[in-house]
């Protein structure tokens, strides 16, 4: 079991980051990796086993299926079903916690997935950068910092 | 029931956090409103079930007792056993988390209790800000940190 972990600290309150990222088809508006995302079946994109099915900027296609979403933890888990890397049982979590002393937001991704050993670590870097860092970033600058 | 949640961001690696705040009888070393502590029964501060007794400045007694201690989480709870102060039901929560993008700490603290009708108000601020903000503060003085603007 490989597991990703990569935390931040984003300038902005809670509510209003997750506001910005609750939306379950909505990568594409703030996530710069993404290109394009649909819900499947025509679903809502906060109906729990909704499936996203978005692609990448280079092409690469992913299916997701929406697991668990709380207004009130604001956390949103979810699985891949399809994608094109070399990895089974992905599931990954990203949630907000207010800091209290400051109108900052604490956010946290991880994800935990099965691979072979020895593109683990190729694997892990790169969801953690790519994906899950480079999702902070774009917070970080849609938020602004001081 | 009362609830209180209170969370800081400090500029340390969680580990240098974690080793001030795992110390179950540390307190007195850094939180302000402890005169002294000691672990009953001189067992270890990191043996879940160990109390400690300590005092405050004004002389007042408590008892608290160690209920879960993780090193891996980063965690640690604690319950009231006794106190002059009317908190009843007390449970309290601490987590460190590694703010990976920054080498910083995230560390909240939390509890629920019970209070007299009429006092929650009261015994939240005592909670919250006398005891947990005053700590976040007391923490960041005793590493050698900067002090956040609204403490300073």
């Amino acid at each position: 079991m490989a597991r990703v972990f990569v935390s931040s600290v984003i300038d902005a309150p809670a509510a209003k980051v997750w506001e910005r990222v609750r939306d379950f088809n909505g990568l594409p508006r703030w996530h710069p990796r993404i290109r394009d995302s649909r819900i499947e079946n025509g679903e809502p994109s906060d109906r729990i086993g909704c499936v996203r099915d978005f692609h990448l900027q280079n092409g690469d296609r992913i299916r997701e299926k929406l697991l668990g979403l709380s207004d009130y933890d604001m956390f949103c888990t979810y699985a891949i079903l399809e994608s094109p890397m070399p990895l089974t049982n992905y599931v990954a979590n990203l949630r907000l916690t207010p800091v209290t002393d400051g109108e900052r937001t604490f956010a946290e991704w991880t994800a935990e997935f099965d691979c072979e050993p020895e593109v683990a670590e190729d694997l892990v870097n790169g969801i953690g950068t790519n994906v899950f860092q480079g999702g902070f970033d774009a917070l970080k600058r849609h938020f602004g910092s001081r | 029931m009362v609830k209180i949640v209170k969370s800081t961001v400090l500029e340390a690696p969680v580990e240098a956090v974690w080793e001030v705040l795992r110390d179950f009888n540390g307190h007195d070393r850094w939180h302000p409103a402890v005169a002294d502590s000691q672990i009953e029964r001189g067992q270890p501060f990191d043996r879940v079930g160990c109390v400690r007794r300590f005092h405050l400045a004004d002389g007042s007694e408590l008892r608290e007792q160690l209920l879960t201690l993780s090193d891996m989480d980063m965690a640690f709870s604690y319950c009231l056993l006794d106190t002059p102060v009317p908190l009843l039901n007390y449970v309290a929560h601490v987590r460190l988390t590694p703010v990976t993008d920054g080498d910083l700490t995230f560390w909240e603290w939390q509890s629920r209790f019970d209070t007299p009708a009429g006092e929650e108000a009261a015994l939240a601020a005592m909670v919250g800000e006398g005891i947990y903000e005053t700590g976040f503060a007391a923490v960041r003085r005793h590493m050698g940190l900067a002090a956040r603007a609204a403490d300073a």
